[in-house]
């Protein structure tokens, strides 16, 4: 009883507090700003769920015409009848907000109302809406279109491959210096190194270096001379031990397979590239192939090689290694080169097939800079907005 | 500095003089510091992935909080350990390929959405205009066109395609020796963090 | 003339060494102030950072580790300092291996000057391996690549983790890497999710990524060590990168002189080569 009478003397005190301090004997009536327009929640599309997009039709007090208003004041709620909890304050100008880590298959309304002065308007209901994730994205159309057409011209290029057309390929000065280095080395009595890089038996750049190296294993086998291979995981080394023994039988001197020039030497990146520095300073090879995916041994390895006096070859699609090899080898294979050097030494249909619809690929995308700068240019920004599939 | 602070950074400026060693030529010292790092690189690493993937994706949800469905991919996992054997190694066929599966589909549509469509749209949404930027534009145009006939396979490059293809590669350069000029940053950068923490232990053993 | 430009051609690499070794202690025993001009594309990440309201959340992935600390680490600390200064929420990640105990140390000691709390101002995620899953997981929820944090703490046991579900929940991203992840968080983050993704980058990584700024995939880079000082004069924050400075100008300088004399020299042994096989 006691607390109770405290709580009501209190209140009634910070009852005149507050009368006194706010509402002076010679006030005004200060009137709430006017409330928000209709206000519409549904759920985000083309999300993974848990999203909900309000809006509203501005309070007419929120134009330059009007008094002005400071902000909406966002409440939600998983009943209609509340209750409603205070989830946001917008600046005046919003007319949307995005509620988001909502839990899907749950209803929820909101209300939103003015304020100004830290008077609220009257409220505004809007709900129930539902959060859902859609399991495709419609905007991303064109991609799905143009994957499809992308597949339906690699497998046309593909079959036409298997059957026994050729496709051109323009040489690649890399590839011709392959047979050059080769004899080379054979002339001064001296064996070949070809790394393999740090990329896994997955990557495109690895398996492109699997090609190159049954192609170069193959001249070497040729001119009985040795090929040294030092593996930085151990499945690209039983990888190339298979590359390297397919190409010593292929032209009949199986017996000259050497499975101890094809080893693993360690997982470590810089350790890996001290062993085969040493290597390179030991053996000192009359031509190093670098083929594959490189890091920042890149400079270190071709350096080094640079200093022994070997011929240097090397393959990359790591662009940003590439001045690197530039800079200290006597050929670099760039990028899309690697690919293409392996397609064209393979003569596999897949690899053909594959290049061919990619350089189609590439002739749609240079149209489509010229056609979309021309459209741009002149005003058509529809063309462009067509790729806006965020 | 403490005592401890200072044995501490000493272990750490001897490793750094170890490693710079290496400049002069390959020594002993030099395959200590090495050797080091990468044992201690594995060990941690290997503690590391046991306690953010074994535990935490396998022990605790199977055995602790009943998540039975953690099985499939702890199933899918220790197939893959069959590679090492010559008999059973076909299995292992099963995950790599569930693993390539999901990662294509997962990839693709971002790769192209990122690398193609993004890059198409800022490419050509930009009008050429009689100033810097439209001069800017039109440069970004050019050497995309360039460096994509550059890469351009199925014919010769004679002619025209030719001069465009040699400009192309003059534009892959330019790209080349911006990154280059920036590593040169970056390796000063390591090499300086180096000096001066050696000449803050130098004052902090001696004396500022 | 000629002789010096021809032995310069063949010196012996160790020279080279021992000119910037040499040059690079000059700072160490006198340094200088080295003025630094802010490009636009540190601007806008500072003004990312300084335009969020006290407590809105950030969303920061400190992905490298020692091997590239001496790019990584001003920035990180600058950016911290910021968010700390400006009362924001802040929510720390790294997906680099070797990086958990770092960032762990660089958040604990930045958040004791600003008397910030672990768990109600800011949380460590902590470390988990494959980037480009973890990525796509926390687009869904946090909690699902780390139900708790570096410490073990439940996520939802913080009251700094409340109310917050996703990359929807933050107002941007900043990455600060030295590694490939940079390209995941472009992929699998702005390319799935759509948030605003600012990068901070190894100068040797830089160059790449200027195309992404152009297409608004990321809204800012901080590209090296002279960004992060660049970083540090926006904030008013002078600390590691800006102490670099002189260092990095005395070593441009060597290089470059040891470029211009090579080049020289190159340029005058081909004409010298060119008037020989004229001559035979």
């Amino acid at each position: 009883m006691k607390v109770f009478l405290v709580l009501i003397v209190s209140c009634w005190l910070t009852d005149i507090w507050l009368f006194a301090s706010e509402v002076p004997f010679d006030s005004v009536t200060v009137e709430p700003p006017s409330m928000a327009g209709e206000v519409l929640v549904r759920d985000k599309p083309n999300d993974t769920g848990g999203t909900l997009i309000i809006q509203w039709a501005i309070s007419a007090d929120d134009t330059a015409a009007g008094a002005g208003i400071d902000g909406y004041m966002v409440y939600r709620s998983k009943n209609v009848d509340g209750p409603y909890k205070l989830i946001r304050v917008l600046p005046s100008g919003s007319i949307s907000f995005e509620d988001t880590g909502l839990d899907d298959g749950q209803a929820y309304y909101y209300r939103i109302s003015s304020v100004k002065d830290q008077l609220e308007s009257q409220i505004v209901a809007g709900g129930p809406a539902i959060p859902s994730g859609q399991w495709y994205h419609t905007k991303r159309t064109p991609i799905l279109v143009l994957m499809i057409l992308f597949c339906i011209t690699a497998v046309v290029f593909i079959v036409k491959a298997k059957g026994g057309y050729t496709f051109y390929v323009r040489p690649i000065a890399g590839i011709d210096a392959v047979d050059e280095a080769i004899g080379r080395a054979t002339e001064m009595g001296r064996p070949i190194l070809y790394v393999p890089g740090l990329g896994t038996a997955a990557d495109v750049a690895t398996i492109a270096a699997f090609t190159i190296l049954g192609r170069v294993a193959r001249k070497v086998a040729e001119y009985n001379t040795r090929v040294i291979c030092p593996n930085y995981d151990p499945v690209v080394m039983t990888v190339c031990q298979e590359v390297v023994k397919g190409a010593y039988s292929s032209v009949g001197k199986p017996d000259m397979y050497e499975p101890k020039d094809v080893f693993f030497i360690t997982q470590d990146q810089f350790p890996y590239t001290a062993a085969v520095n040493g290597i390179i300073l030991r053996e000192k090879p009359a031509t190093n192939f670098y083929m594959g995916m490189f890091y920042a041994e890149s400079l270190v390895l071709a350096e080094t090689g640079f200093i022994a006096g070997s011929i240097q070859i090397a393959g990359t699609d790591q662009l940003i290694q590439i001045p690197f090899f530039v800079c200290a080898c006597d050929y670099v294979l760039m990028g899309e080169e690697l690919y293409a050097a392996s397609a064209y030494l393979s003569k596999e249909p897949q690899q053909l097939g594959t290049l061919k619809a990619q350089d189609w690929g590439k002739v749609v995308v240079v149209l489509l800079i010229i056609i979309g700068t021309v459209f741009s240019t002149v005003g058509w920004s529809w063309f462009s907005a067509l790729f806006d599939i965020g | 500095m403490t005592t401890g602070q200072l044995i501490l950074n000493g272990i750490a400026a001897f490793l750094t003089l170890c490693i710079f060693s290496f400049l002069y030529k390959d020594n002993p010292f030099y395959k200590f510091a090495e050797r080091l790092v990468a044992g201690v690189a594995t060990g941690y690493w290997t503690i590391l992935l046991y306690h953010t993937n074994f535990t935490d994706k396998v022990i605790e949800p199977i055995f602790i909080n009943g998540q039975y469905h953690y099985i499939i991919p702890a199933v899918l996992g220790i197939m893959m350990w069959t590679r090492f054997s010559r008999k059973w190694s076909w299995i292992s066929r099963y995950p790599i390929a569930f693993y390539i599966g999901i990662g294509s589909g997962v990839s693709i549509t971002v790769y192209l959405y990122t690398y193609l469509f993004k890059q198409l749209q800022a490419t050509i949404s930009t009008p050429l205009t009689l100033d810097l930027a439209g001069l800017n534009v039109l440069i970004i145009v050019i050497a995309v066109l360039s460096a994509l006939i550059y890469f351009f396979f199925s014919s010769a490059h004679k002619g025209i395609f030719n001069v465009a293809s040699r400009f192309g590669i003059y534009v892959i350069m330019i790209g080349f020796g911006a990154g280059f000029g920036l590593t040169v940053m970056g390796r000063v950068a390591l090499l300086v963090q180096r000096i001066i923490f050696l000449r803050d232990y130098i004052v902090a053993l001696f004396g500022g | 003339m000629r002789d010096f430009l021809e032995k310069m051609m063949l010196i012996d690499r160790r020279w080279i060494y021992l000119a910037i070794g040499l040059a690079v202690i000059i700072p160490a025993i006198k340094s200088f102030h080295v003025p630094v001009a802010v490009s636009p594309e540190v601007r806008k990440v500072y003004e990312f950072v300084d335009d969020a309201k006290p407590g809105e959340y950030i969303f920061l992935c400190f992905d490298y580790n020692p091997s590239t600390m001496a790019e990584m680490n001003p920035m990180a600390y600058a950016i911290l300092n910021q968010a700390f200064n400006k009362d924001l929420k802040v929510i720390l990640v790294t997906l680099d291996q070797f990086g958990a105990g770092m960032v762990e140390e660089i958040a604990t000691r930045v958040a004791a000057n600003h008397k910030k709390v672990l768990g109600e101002d800011y949380c460590f995620l902590g470390y988990r391996p494959y980037p480009a899953i973890v990525i796509l997981a926390m687009g869904i929820d946090f909690r699902v690549p780390f139900p708790a944090d570096y410490y073990g703490t439940p996520l939802d046991s913080m009251s700094v983790m409340q109310g917050i579900k996703n990359f929807y929940d933050v107002k941007g991203v900043i990455e600060i890497t030295g590694g490939s992840t940079a390209d995941f968080w472009i992929i699998y983050g702005n390319g799935r999710y759509d948030f605003p993704l600012a990068l901070g980058l190894t100068g040797v990584m830089s160059a790449d990524y200027y195309q992404y700024l152009q297409s608004g995939q990321i809204f800012g880079i901080i590209p090296g060590v002279k960004g992060a000082a660049e970083y540090e004069t926006l904030v008013g924050f002078p600390g590691e990168g800006m102490a670099q400075m002189p260092y990095q100008v005395i070593a441009h300088i060597v290089i470059l002189l040891f470029i211009i004399i090579s080049n020289v020299a190159y340029f005058a042994s081909r004409k010298k080569k060119g008037k020989l096989g004229g001559g035979v």
